[in-house]
Order: C-alpha cells, then structure tokens, then sequence
C-alpha cells in the first residue's frame, strides 16, 4: 500500500516532467532533450532565492519566471534558426544545450549537490502507513495542472492554435495561425511547467546538482512514449506507471538492482503490443 | 565495378584511412610517434567504426537509433571475457585480440538481430526509444553480474599502443565491407526503404530482410568497437555506455552528414579529436569549462550545418571552395573537373541524403500530412 | 568535397602527431625544472564533486609545500586531467601527464579509473598514492602502487563489528553501481554471515538515487542502518527516513563525512561514521589543514576527499624528503625505487588530515579509524 502510494508520488513528478517533453513534442515535433536541465536550472534558482529572501513562495515565482525566459531564450537561439531543418539536428542542438546548461550550473554552483529545503511538510498516518504530505500535494497538484493545460488547450484561442500546429504545420500556418508565435509560447508553457516540476521534484527530493535534471528526464522521456508521446492524459498515465512500476521493483530485493532494466523492458513490451504508447493514435499510413 | 575506371571518390575512404596508417605506422616504427597519439588514434579508429555502423541504421536505412553503445557494451564485455579466458591457452597478444573480436562482434550481432525484431514494427521516435531503452538494459545487466567485475568493471590484459595499428586495420576492413555493401543492389534496396518503405514492399524488396540485415551488420561492427575500446581502456566499466555516448555517436553520425560516410569519418575524426584536445588541455579547475566549449562548438556546428537562413552564405562559400578545390584537383590530377560527370548513379548516393525529407525520420506520427504530401512529390 | 578534406584532415592530425612527439614511444625524457605530481579525476559529470574536493586539497598541499621552499630548493608542481570516472580518459590522462614529465602521482580519484591508471603506472614503475581509490584490485599485485584511504573490505568488516556490538535490528543500504559501496558491502555481508546475524538489505544504484521512500519504509522498524556510500545519497537517506518517522541510527564509513552538511533540522536521526578525518577535530594538524582550506577556498568546509586529496600529497612530499630526492628529471621508475624502501620502513609515517598513517609492502594504509557522532 505503502509503495504504491510512493509510487504514485513518485510518478506524478515524472508525469509533469513528461507533460514538458510531450507539448513540444506534439507541436514543435522535436524531443528536447534540454527539458530536464531546465528543471535543473528551476531547482537552483529556487535555492538561491530562498538564500536570499528566505520565502518558498517567492522561490517558486522566482524559478517559473526563470524557466520560462529561459525557455523563450533557448527556443529562440538554438531552436529557431533550424526551423526547417532535420528534427535530428534540432535533437543534436538540444544536447548541446543541455551540456551548456550543465557545466553553467557546475561553474556557478559547484558539482557538489546542495540541500534545499522548500518546508518541512510532515506525514499523515492513514492507518498503519505514513503519507508524506508532499507527496499528496504532489499527486494533487499534478491533477490540477493536468486539467489546467487540458482546458487551456481545448479552450483558449492560443490552445486551438497548438492543437491546429500539432495537427498540420502546413495548414496551420495557411490559415493565418503564427507558426513561431504558437511555437514560442509552447516552450514558455512547458519551460513554466518545468519549473513546477522542479518545485515538486524539491518537495521529496530536497536537494540540487548539476546533473539533477539529466536521470528524470530520460525517465520522464520514458513515460510520455509509454502513455503516447503528444497525449496529455498520456503523460500522466506513463508518468504513474513509471513511478509504481520503479518503486514495487525497489521494494523486492532482488529486482532491485535491475529496476532500470525492468522499467525500459516494460516500455519495450508496451510499445511492441501497442506501437504508439497506451494512449497514442495509430493511424493507417497511405501512399 | 571492377570494370570500371579507377574513380577518387569511390576510393578516397581507403585512400584516407590507408594513407594515414601508413603514415602513423611508420612513425611508430621509427619511434617517434608518442604514446598520447597512439592512444588518440586509437579512440578515433573506434568512433568510426561506431559512427560508419550507426550511419548505416539512421542514413541508409533511416532508422533512429539511441542504443549504439548497448551493442557496443555487449561486444565490449563479452569480446574482453572471452579474452581473459582464451589468454589461458595462447600468450599471441594479436590472435587474442582477434578472436575476440570477432566472438563481441558476432554477439553484438546475435542483439542487432533482436533489437532488429521491434524495428519492424515500431516507428521514429518509438522505436528511438527502443533502442534507447536496450541500451540502458543491456548495462544494467552487465553491472550487476559479478562474473563481469559487477561495478568494479571487467579488467583484462592491457593492450599497448601499438593497438591503433589493429584497430586502423579494422577500420579498413568495416569501410571495405559497408562500401560494398552500400553500393550493391543490397544497398539499394536498404536506401529504397529509407525513402518510402511502402514503395519499396510494393517493388518487391524483402523489408523485414533488409532491415534485419541492417541492423546485425551495423551492431556487428559495433561490437567489434566495443572491444576494441575495452582492449585500449580496462576496466570495462558498465558506466561508460549510457545512453549519453549513444547520443555522442549520433552527433558524429549527424555532424558528418546522414547517409555519407566520408561525413561519419570526418565527423568522428573531428570530435574525438576536440574532445580530446579538451581533455587534456583543461585540466584542474579548467575541467568544467570543457563541456561548456564542446556544447557551443556542437551548437554553432549544427546551426551552421543544417540552418535553412544560412544556405545562401553556405552556397557562395560552396563555390569559393569548390573553385579552390578544383584548382588543387586539376594539379593533382591532371582532369578536368566536369560537373555533368558527377550526376551518375554512385555519386547520387552522398547526395540524395541531404533530399531526403527528414521528418519521416523522428516523426511518430505516421500519418503527418507533411510528410505524405512529400512522400507523393517524390 | 568532403573526401578532399577528409585527406587534409588526416594530414592535419598527422601533422599535429609530428609536432606532438617528444620522444619514442615509452622513452621518459623529463627536463623538468620542478617535481611533477600528476593525478586524473572526475571534474566534470555525476562524480565532479569527489574529483574537484581531492584537487583542491593536493593543490592547497602543493601551494603550502612551494610556500615553505619546496625541497632541496626545488619547487612542485601539480596537474590533474579529468578522466570523468572513465577508464578511458584516465589511460589518455595518464599518457598526457607522463608525456609532460610527470615523476610521481597521486593516481586517480576513483576505483574504476584508478585501475586503469594503475595498470599503466606499473608498466612505466610509476609510483603513486591514490587519495580515494579503496577497491582492492588497485594496489593488488602493483608494487609501485599505495593508497592514503582505508580499502572496502576492511571498512565492512569492521562495521559490521561495530554495528553489531550493539544492536540486532539491522537494515543495510548500499549503492550496486559504484565499486566503493559494494566493496565495502560484500565484506559486511561476508562477516555479518560469519557473526551469524540477521539483517535486511536494501539497494540503489545510479540511476535509481535520488527517491529512497521504498528502501525506508523496509527498513523503518530497524534500529540501525548502514550505509557504506557516500554522503549525498545518506543526507537524502536521512531525510526520507525523518520524513516517514523511522529514527533509527544511521551507520556509515567514511564516503559518509560531509554529510552534516547535507542534512537539516528534520532529521532527528543520530549518524555515527567511521572515518579517519572529522573536521571538528581538536587535533592541531587537521584544525591546520580545516583552516587553510577554508582559507583557500572561500570558506568552504573540506571533505574527506579534499583531506585525503591533501595527505596523498603531502605523502608524496614527505617520502621524497626522507628519501632526499634532489634532481626533478629523475625518471618515475628511478623515483620509485628510491621511495618505495623510505616508505614502506618501519620507521616511515605520515601524520596528516587523515591522522597517522603507516605503509607496507602492499600500498596498503595502516591508520587510526574515529567513530565521528553526529546529533546526540
């Protein structure tokens, strides 16, 4: 019960770093393999606010402000001008990014991992097993945001434009929509969105290094081609999944030391039976 | 071919490669090529075995795969087992490293040929992440074994740098082996499946053949990278084949051009060559300053490479190399150089990459209008 | 096109292999005019932070020993590549450094890349003494190689002589991915098996270290947890365990110093490790080196690493006093012979940062583990 729970706490940070990687994939059709420095990136601009100022909240601000600039900077100059090109170079840019994400915080911060603490948030006990708070805030939050971006997407002017660029780049753009505009705002949402992912990953996890963001984000990778990469409720399935899956894994002794082995081979299994994730259309290719 | 005139650039590969092992062999010999040399030619004769195999798979065959160093991991640690073992029997340093080549190369092929099975039913990104994931499993594993050293790695008897001699050797021989293989009706067909697979089942080709064929060939060679990497640098450590170095072998494959392999040789020759310079350049406290030079070096290349608003800039450079370079060729050569001679069917092999329409490649949306509106221009 | 500069990229590097030659292949030919102390480490990548402690303390010895004169009048001076915890890049920073007219080293920072280093420092009779590097297979049959820490299998088995002197609910933890952590716990299991005492194990690796709720929650009704990995995972582990309300005593070796720093109010656990450095440590000589560090470095608190980074140094320092060592273009193999009777004799020891420490035959260190309480 008890793993399940963490689990589950466990996957929805996987999930709302899945949901970064899934929007730009489903609009910009390019894997940003930077997405996990940019949580990275969230976590210390959370530690040096609350350095300085001492608030939580004012950190959390503080990291979304900061995700999202850097998001719009990074889509902007290392993105942008390969509009056109091979979504493969675009790949090969992100990793550039993700290194010079990297050794920027290395030079500024030092590759030793720092502690940060959001608040101490305690446990619930629900019957015999102990619930930590964050992890329910975590689970709770990751709904809200879940059903936030959904009804931004099916609402909202700018959310039928993404879903119009997703659908038919070309099309899109003849029937007035910005192209660049939509594209700009959907790294700026999913850069936000990292940095909520940052917070939370904080909230259980209280500490920050350099290379922070790289594990999770290949995880989270994972789980949004598990749930269908370019589906919402995707995501979030693939994340949970994940997250359940790693944690009964650690729980048996001797799975666990195999557990990225049984993670990744669950992935295979699931895409072998369903080859575009549980929730990914599969469409008929024509000639 | 055989028939044909001697034509540069279906040779230039071995003339390059061949030149170059002469030319470090007899400096060898001669005692005047150091050590940090050999061991730097070494590490780029294995990046181009990696980067040749991996273009096979995302050039020819126009497969993403994020798993090289998985095959790489399996040809390292097996090739190297079997080398402790065998090293029982016989003290010829060189039959060793043979036969255990061959025996990582032939298991790495054993798991190109399973990873090969899911590529027949998974597209792009799905099956990116596939390969991904074997990549992650296959070390995973491994390091938990303790017959291979579990996280203490697997230490075998070291190689000296003569080493590079052999792995330039190797390097020949896989050249020799993917140029035949390309430039046959083999290729062909792998390239017609690249360009439209439906296309290609219609005219007859063995898809689920072709990209068996592919993939076992590709991890083959890979493989045997593998222990050739292992031989150079013991301990085999299960850390050193994460799915970073698969990405690092793409960047070569990408850098070089998809689909060529002089572009793969040149790439990987270029980047193993950086980051060593990095490596052993900044050391101390300039050490975190490398990655932060190679990402800008990487982003500025691929930028400069691939950026659609720099085409016109790349063409009038383009033509300014190209006057220069026949200038050295008409010297060298003593031919004119006719631009009408290039458009045969060889010639077409380095070009048609840069046509082919690179969504098809990471797109997991079959149906993307896009790419079937160019999949009908064609 | 690319074949014309795929030939003038060969003659390039082959041109740059010409101008790159010192001398043939092996031959040591040092002009050295100041002793050459090389070392490889991770510096950049998921290690960095055990790199960058061990080079910061080798440098402040260097800087302390140039300070004082150097010896017989001539200087150090200290170089380390990063080798980013690969064996691969420790080889090509081995041959860098010798290359350069490295005489004697301090190894490389971790066991994987140590081995590797080491085998190449046995061909060329290259002493050195590895700050950090506690896999046995290290020192195993190399002559020329010495280690200033503790091996893994002597920490174990001691823990598990500690641990169970006290206590029978016993939970263990410990890293499948990194040599240390499971070197140290496979001589605990083999002496916890001897002692006859149960205990529950639990696992992580690399890329499973950052959430430990499932490993507390197993080990949440123990009295104690060892843990034989280093602090960044404990401090992580110490706050699961404070957030799910297990306050059993949690056991390390010595990867566990720093961990004060990693840990907050939250955590009511008391953490007991076995270490021959504390940085609270009244003694003269380790408040000496805590001051210069901190000093040195912005007031940043040194590590074990950063203390052991020093003593291998300063080890290095003191053998080649005694040995009275003069010429700095004497060749590494030639160095060897003449240190290695200084330090292995009876009468040889090094008091530094990590406490008192001996040498024998097999590079092993003999010196004085403390029990270091934190939050009692």
């Amino acid at each position: 019960m008890s793993t399940l729970i963490d689990g589950l706490s466990l996957g929805s940070i996987y999930a709302l770093i899945a949901l970064g990687y899934t929007m730009v994939y489903g609009i910009a059709k390019m894997l940003n393999f930077a997405h996990g420095d940019v949580i990275m990136v969230g976590a210390y601009a959370i530690l040096s606010t609350i350095a300085l100022l001492g608030s939580p909240i004012a950190a959390i601000v503080v990291a979304i402000l900061v995700c999202t600039v850097l998001g719009i900077f990074i889509e902007k100059l290392a993105y942008k001008p390969l509009r056109g090109a091979s979504p493969l170079a675009v790949l090969i840019t992100a990793i550039g990014v993700s290194y010079f994400l990297q050794s920027v915080a290395q030079l500024i911060y030092g590759a030793k991992s720092q502690p940060v603490t959001i608040g101490n948030f305690g446990s619930v006990a629900v019957g015999d097993t102990k619930i930590s708070l964050a992890a329910i805030i975590t689970l709770a939050a990751g709904a809200v945001i879940m059903s936030a971006l959904t009804l931004f997407i099916k609402k909202t002017k700018m959310g039928r434009a993404m879903l119009a660029v997703s659908e038919d780049r070309g099309a899109a753009q003849l029937m007035g929509i910005n192209v660049n505009k939509v594209i700009t705002v959907t790294f700026a949402i999913g850069s936000a969105l990292a940095a909520f992912a940052s917070t939370f990953y904080l909230m259980q996890i209280p500490s920050t290094s350099p290379t922070l963001g790289a594990m999770p984000g290949i995880k989270a990778f994972t789980a949004a081609v598990i749930g269908g990469i370019g589906s919402i409720p995707g995501a979030m399935i693939g994340g949970m999944l994940l997250g359940i899956i790693e944690k009964i894994s650690l729980s048996i002794p001797v799975l666990a030391p195999y557990t990225t082995a049984l993670e990744f081979s669950l992935l295979i299994l699931i895409l072998l039976v369903k080859p575009t994730g549980l929730l990914g259309k599969l469409k008929r290719e024509k000639v | 071919m055989a028939k044909n005139k001697f034509k540069l650039k279906h040779h230039i590969n071995y003339i390059g490669v061949g030149l170059f092992l002469v030319i470090t062999s007899v400096m060898m010999f001669m005692g005047v090529l150091n050590r940090s040399t050999a061991n730097l030619i070494t590490q780029i004769a294995y990046s181009i075995i990696l980067a040749v195999s991996l273009n096979l798979v995302v050039g020819f065959l126009g497969e993403l795969s994020l798993g090289h160093a998985g095959f790489m991991c399996v040809g390292s640690y097996l090739g190297c087992f079997f080398a402790k073992y065998m090293f029982a029997f016989t003290d010829s340093k060189l039959l060793v490293l043979i036969v255990s080549m061959l025996v990582g190369g032939l298991v790495a092929a054993v798991f190109g040929f399973i990873i090969g099975l899911p590529a027949l039913r998974l597209k792009g990104d799905y099956l990116a992440i596939v390969t991904l994931a074997f990549g992650e499993i296959v070390r995973t594993i491994f390091k938990n074994l303790d017959t291979f050293g579990g996280a203490l790695g697997l230490s075998t008897k070291k190689y000296g740098s003569e080493l590079f001699i052999i792995a330039l050797i190797v390097v020949l021989i896989m050249l020799f082996v993917m140029q035949n293989l390309i430039r046959s009706k083999h290729g062909r067909a792998i390239t017609a499946i690249r360009d439209n697979e439906i296309a290609a089942r219609a005219m007859g080709i063995n898809v689920t053949f072709y990209k068996l064929l592919v993939f076992v060939v590709s991890a083959f060679f890979a493989g045997i990278a593998g222990v050739i990497y292992g031989h150079y640098a013991t301990p085999v450590l299960y850390s050193f084949f994460s799915y970073n170095y698969s990405i690092e072998i793409l960047v070569m494959v990408v850098l070089g051009g998809m689909g060529s392999i002089t572009g793969s040789i040149i790439a990987a020759t270029l980047i193993t060559y950086i980051n060593f310079v990095l490596t052993t350049n900044l050391s101390g406290d300039l050490a975190a300053l490398k990655f932060l030079i190679y990402a800008i070096i990487l982003i500025a290349m691929i930028i400069f490479n691939n950026a659609p608003a720099l085409n016109p800039v790349k063409e009038r450079l383009g033509d300014y190399k190209n006057k220069v370079l026949n200038k050295i060729t008409g010297l060298l050569i003593k031919k004119k150089y006719d631009p009408s001679q290039v458009v045969d069917d060889h010639a077409a092999w380095h070009r048609i990459p840069s046509k082919i329409k690179m969504d098809a490649l990471l797109s997991l949306d079959i149906t993307d209008k896009n790419n079937q509106n160019g999949g009908d221009k064609k | 096109m690319k074949k014309f500069l795929s030939i003038a990229l060969a003659a390039v590097v082959s041109v740059a292999a010409l101008a790159g030659c010192g001398g043939g292949s092996g031959n040591y030919t040092a002009n050295n005019t100041e002793f050459f102390i090389g070392a490889t480490g991770p510096l950049t990548g998921d290690t960095s932070s055990y790199g960058i402690s061990v080079n910061e303390g080798a440098m402040l010895a260097i800087e302390e020993i140039n300070a004082a004169g150097g010896l017989n009048g001539v200087t150090f001076k200290y170089d380390m590549k990063d080798d980013k915890s690969t064996a691969a890049d420790a080889a090509t920073g081995y041959d860098t450094l010798f290359e350069a007219g490295m005489n004697v080293s301090i190894g490389s920072v971790t066991s994987g890349s140590c081995d590797s280093f080491a085998s190449k420092a046995d061909e060329d009779g290259l002493f050195f003494i590895t700050p950090s590097a506690s896999a046995a297979n290290v020192i195993e049959n190399r002559p020329t190689a010495f280690r200033v820490c503790f091996g893994d299998p002597d920490q174990g088995t001691l823990a598990a002589e500690e641990i169970t002197k006290d206590y029978t609910k016993i939970g263990a933890i410990y890293d499948t991915s990194d040599p240390y952590s499971t070197g140290i716990y496979n001589a605990f299991e083999a002496k916890m098996k001897e002692l006859g005492v149960e205990y529950i194990a639990q696992s992580f690796d690399a890329e499973n270290k950052k959430d430990f709720t499932t490993q507390i929650e197993a080990l949440k009704d123990c009295e104690v947890i060892f843990l034989p990995i280093y602090y960044t995972e404990a401090g992580l582990i110490a706050k699961a365990a404070a957030a799910k309300g297990c306050e059993a005593l949690i056991f390390g070796c010595d990867g566990l110093d720093g961990v004060a720093d990693q840990v907050d109010s939250s955590v009511k656990n008391v953490i007991k490790y076995i270490t021959p450095f504390n940085v609270n440590s009244k003694d003269a000589t380790v408040a000496k080196f805590v001051e210069s560090y901190k000093a040195a470095y912005d007031g940043k608190v040194p590590d074990q690493f950063a203390a052991d980074g020093y003593d291998a140094v300063m080890a290095i320092y003191e053998a080649m006093k005694a040995a009275n060592v003069t010429d700095p273009t004497i060749s590494p193999a030639d160095l060897s012979e003449a240190i290695i009777p200084v330090i292995t004799g009876a009468d040889f020891k090094y008091v530094g940062a990590t406490g008192e420490m001996t040498w024998d035959e097999s590079g092993a260190c003999t010196k004085v583990p403390q029990i270091v309480v934190l939050g009692e």
